[in-house]
Order: structure tokens, then C-alpha cells, then sequence
């Protein structure tokens, strides 16, 4: 399958199942993403995001259904394919005897490009690892460990890059510069990404698509914005100069003092339920709307509620 | 017919660097591995083989009759460096494998465009590396000891047939160790390994005894350890007498490599490359 400019789909999945034992770990998955788009794959711990990674990875064998990258299907193992995708694992990751620096060079090597110092040095100082390039992977802290795997990650550049939780345990100060960083790329050299994260604030910036899986089994995909807005209601507070009389109105959730909160669909104007709970506009002292965020999507998606 | 065009050419050369230069890094990784810890992989192999010639080769050997006209220092040399080569290749193929699975970075290698054949020999050619450095240290040490002995050098009679051994020898414990190095789940998997079945195959290969002392029962069972034609061998190129005829020998050796590849093969293709 190809997309609509065309050019063959960087991921696409057809009811990709795994099982173990008596395990299902993915429950015929079928999603795919569009060429140079940030995608966000969400779930709970143990929803099967990594599983599914590595499948896209080869690391992982499915008990049926496909995964294709960029039109391969990944069990072909073809060499061309293998070129065209980085993984940034969930789990850090040592290297043993050899620093920063050789390990970055022998994974040039690994997909046939001769140890390239410019581009090494430029990801190690994108990262801000490049005064610990000779340090072996062993001495350097969680943080550096996380932006160490992303520099090998990209060292080949690759045209898709799967992000398994690339944050877990990363500072804040640290997590925005790496999703700079990814954004950078994705801009300036292309790369379409796949990522996984718990911050669901931060997926809701960074993804114009998301998928949200539970239980190996997909439950929701699409723009971000439309599911929000699909999975999620609006939270309005009214404060009112006066106390108002106590009566049913629709929409309402709760009274204090002077305010009544009210959830209305996303669809719905402040004006529309001024109207229907009869709220004169000149009783209204003050006025505050809350969007629904993604992370109101992805518990309602979870809780069945959607 | 066209000669190929200038561009066709490059392409195809581009192609074929592709193609080799990912074998070829993990060959060179390999064996800077063991080279970051030369203490460990070549030295200390260097005080043992030292060791075993003081205390058997020039010691109890005084005490040993003669092999077929040669003294018990020169029966040991040959089997001394090939223990020392078998060895260093196993150790280095397998603790590659077993280290990169607790480190985490095995999977890189099922990630990475090299395919389940170019990791088998890139590896199994790192370990013969290792093995070769080690035996040419143990050779080095054995000529010492047999020079302040005998006032002579140990000269191999058939070097081509020793380095053959050698390599086939070296080979096949690299390969051995990479079967092992994927299918155990644990370290203590692969320390059974070699302290359960390598070293009483090795002890018992005839490189400290000729079998033809042993009960001719225990001669019939030793003759089922493939070791003891590895040992042998070597033992032919060196002083052109051997325990077991050379062409049987060679033919052993040869088969113990084919079957070992395919072994190695589908635990590359079929075993995990995920964490421990």
C-alpha cells in the first residue's frame, strides 16, 4: 500500500497479532503512518507499544498478520529495509569496553558507511554529549545514556525512527531538548517518528496523529486534535454576581458558592449553554473554559467511556 | 559483448562495499574486544601455558618415556598450543554473545543490515584471531622451554598441515561458541558449558597423554571426542607422528566445523537477541 503522494507508507501494520504462551501481547493491529509525520503510539504499561516496536524491529516475531516498512515486509529481513529505520530502545542500553565515540563508528560501519567523524561529532553535540566521547558508555549518567541511544539511533540516518519511551526518567529540562531535537529532524532531514511516551502533554504537542492501544488491542487512531476534541468535553465555570436560584440545568456538574461548572460537548458554544440554562449575560461575573486535553481522551479511552 | 559503463561499475562497487564493510566492522569490533583486555585474553593464557611447562613438560616429563623418539616436552608443545587456541576462541565468540546479552547491545546485530551468515563468520574469523594470538604466545613460551632443554628449537614437520589445524581448529571453537553464546539463557549456562563438557574433552584429547597408554576399552571411547583429532592433528604438523592417521583427523575436523556453521547458523537465526 502507498500514500496518496505515491510513496510507500513508512509503517504500516495488517492485523498484527503476537501471543505468548496464552499471553496476547497485540490483537490484530492495523495501523499505519504517513511519510514524515511525528505518530504517537499510547498505552498503559503492558499495552503492547514495545512489543509492537519490536516487531517493527525484527526483534520480535509475530504470531500472525504483517508489518511492513516503507512496502517491505519487515520478515524479509531485507538489508535495504533494515537501512531506513533506527530504534531508540525502552531499556538502556552498554557497550562493554568501548566508549562513545567507537561505538558510534562501528554502527556506521554495521550499515555499510565508513565512521564518519562529522556526522558523529554533529550528533554528539546535538545531544550534548560531545565532551563525553570518550567515555564508555558504562560512565555516563541515565540522561546521557537516553541521548546516547538517540545519537546512534540517527548515526545512519535513517528515514524512520522508533522512539520506545525515549524520556523515562529524563529530567524536564533534558525531555524538551530532546523533543526539540526530534522535531529538528523530522524537519530538516525528514525522518517520519514513531514514539511512545507517558507524557501524553507532551505527545499532544509533538504528534499530529496518535494511536492509542490497550491490552494489545488498537482502540482508537487519528489526528490528535480530532480525538481530543471526538473523546473529550469542555469544562466551563461560570461565577455569577449572585446567588443563583438552585434549579436542574443541563450540563451541570457541580455548584459552589457562586459558581456552577458545567462539562459540555466540544461542539457546544458558551453562548449556546448560557442560553439553555437561561444565564443572562449581565449576571455573569466571570467566565473559565478548560479544553479536553489528551490525556482526558486517553483515560476515557480507557475506561471505556469514549 | 558491452563492457560494463563506468557508472555500472561504481555502482557495483558500492554494492559490494555495502555488502562487506558491515562484515568486516564486526569482524575488526571483535577483535578489538578481546584486544581492550589483553591482560585478561593473552596474558594470562601466556602465565599458563608457562606454568604447564615447568610442571609437566620439564619436571614429571624427565620422568615420562619418550614419544616415538621425542621427548615428553615436545609430545606436550603441539597439544598445549592447540588447548590454548580451542580455548581462546570459544571464550572469545561466547563471552562476545553472553556480554553483549547482559549489556543489552546484542539486538543491534538483528537490527543492523548483516545477515545470520556474515555474523557467524565475522565473529567465528574474531575468535580465530584470538586463538591464533594466543597459540603463536604459546608456541613462543614452548621454544624457550624447549631451547634451554634441548638447545635446539622444536622446527613443525608439516607447517601447512599445522596451520591448517590451526584454523579449522580455531574456527570451530568460534563457532562453537557462538551456538552456545545464543542458546544459554544465563551465565552460569555457559559456565557449564566449558567446565562440564569442554575441559573433560579437552583433558581427555590427548593433550597431556597418548591414548595408545590407555586400556584399549578407554582407547575405543576416546576416540569418540572430536577434540582428540584437533589435538592430533596439530600434533602431526608438529613432529610428524600422531596418535590418529592425519587423513582421519582432517576429515573429523572438517565435519566438526560444517556441522558446527549449521548449528551456529539457525541459533543465530532462530535465538533471542533480547536482554537478559
Amino acid at each position: 500500500m502507498t500514500n496518496h503522494q505515491d510513496m510507500p507508507y513508512p509503517l504500516e501494520t495488517e492485523q498484527l497479532s503476537k501471543v505468548y504462551d496464552n499471553f496476547h501481547a497485540l490483537k490484530q493491529v492495523s495501523l499505519r503512518m504517513e511519510s514524515g509525520e511525528i505518530f504517537g503510539l499510547l498505552g498503559p504499561n503492558g499495552a503492547g507499544k514495545t512489543t509492537l516496536i519490536g516487531v517493527l524491529s525484527n526483534l520480535v516475531r509475530p504470531t500472525s498478520g504483517k508489518a511492513k516498512i516503507f512496502g517491505s515486509d519487515v520478515s524479509l529481513e531485507l538489508k535495504a529495509q533494515k537501512k531506513l529505520v533506527g530504534l531508540v530502545p525502552q531499556e538502556l542500553v552498554n557497550h562493554g569496553f568501548f566508549s562513545v565515540e567507537e561505538v558510534l563508528s562501528y554502527v556506521m560501519g554495521y550499515y555499510g558507511l565508513k565512521p564518519d567523524r562529522n556526522r558523529i561529532y554533529y550528533l554528539l553535540e546535538k545531544l550534548g554529549l560531545i565532551e563525553h566521547k570518550k567515555k564508555k558508555i558504562l560512565q555516563l549518567s541515565g540522561g546521557m545514556k537516553r541521548r546516547f541511544l538517540i545519537a546512534k539511533a540517527l548515526v545512519h540516518e535513517p528515514k524512520l525512527l522508533l522512539l520506545d519511551e525515549p524520556t523515562a526518567g529524563v529530567d524536564i529540562e533534558l525531555r524538551n531538548t530532546l523533543w526539540d531535537f526530534v522535531r529538528e529532524i523530522n524537519k530538516t532531514e525528514g525522518v517520519s517518528v514513531l514514539l511512545t511516551t507517558h507524557y501524553l502533554e507532551e505527545a499532544e504537542n509533538l504528534c499530529k496523529r496518535v494511536a492509542i492501544i490497550d491490552k494489545g488491542e488498537l482502540k482508537e487512531i487519528g489526528p490528535t486534535k480530532d480525538l481530543v476534541k471526538k473523546l473529550t468535553q469542555r469544562r466551563v465555570e461560570v461565577t455569577l454576581r449572585k446567588a443563583p436560584e438552585k434549579r436542574e440545568r443541563p450540563h451541570f456538574v457541580e455548584f459552589v458558592d457562586n459558581k456552577y461548572i458545567f462539562t459540555i460537548p466540544n461542539n457546544m458554544t458558551v453562548g449556546e449553554l448560557l442560553q439553555q440554562c437561561k444565564i443572562p449575560i449581565e449576571d455573569v461575573l466571570d467566565l473559565q473554559i478548560r479544553e479536553g486535553r489528551l490525556e482526558d481522551a486517553f483515560l476515557a479511552v480507557l475506561s471505556g467511556k469514549e | 559483448m558491452n563492457n560494463p559503463s563506468t557508472s555500472e561499475v561504481q555502482s557495483y562497487k558500492k554494492l559490494l562495499f555495502e555488502s562487506v564493510f558491515p562484515f568486516w566492522t564486526l569482524f575488526r569490533k571483535e577483535v578489538h574486544r578481546f584486544l581492550k583486555v589483553i591482560n585478561q585474553t593473552v596474558g594470562a593464557p601466556f602465565v599458563n601455558s608457562a606454568l604447564y611447562l615447568l610442571i609437566f613438560g620439564v619436571s614429571l616429563g624427565k620422568s615420562i618415556q619418550d614419544y616415538h623418539g621425542y621427548p615428553y616436552l615436545a609430545f606436550l608443545i603441539p597439544g598445549l598450543m592447540m588447548m590454548s587456541l580451542l580455548n581462546n576462541s570459544f571464550q572469545n565468540s561466547s563471552s562476545s554473545i553472553v556480554g553483549s546479552k547482559f549489556h543489552g547491545d546484542l539486538q543491534d546485530l538483528k537490527i543492523v543490515p548483516l545477515s545470520s551468515l556474515q555474523i557467524v563468520w565475522a565473529m567465528s574469523l574474531g575468535a580465530l584471531v584470538r586463538g591464533l594470538v594466543v597459540a603463536t604466545v604459546t608456541i613462543t613460551v614452548s621454544e624457550v622451554f624447549y631451547l634451554v632443554s634441548y638447545g635446539k628449537f622444536l622446527i613443525p614437520s608439516h607447517p601447512f598441515m599445522l596451520l591448517a589445524f590451526c584454523v579449522i581448529g580455531g574456527l570451530t571453537f568460534g563457532t562453537l561458541g557462538i551456538f552456545v553464546g545464543f542458546i544459554s539463557k544465563t551465565f552460569e549456562h555457559l559456565n557449564a558449558v566449558g567446565s562440564f563438557i569442554l575441559l573433560p574433552l579437552l583433558y581427555l584429547g590427548g593433550v597431556f597423554f597418548s591414548i595408545s597408554t590407555l586400556h584399549p576399552f578407554w582407547q575405543k571411547v576416546s576416540q569418540i571426542n572430536p577434540l582428540l583429532y584437533f589435538i592430533n592433528g596439530v600434533r602431526y604438523g608438529f613432529l610428524g607422528v600422531s596418535d590418529i592417521p592425519v587423513g582421519s583427523a582432517f576429515a573429523v575436523s572438517v565435519l566438526s566445523l560444517i556441522l558446527l556453521q549449521l548449528c551456529a547458523m539457525y541459533s543465530v537465526r532462530r535465538g533471542s537477541f533480547q536482554r537478559w
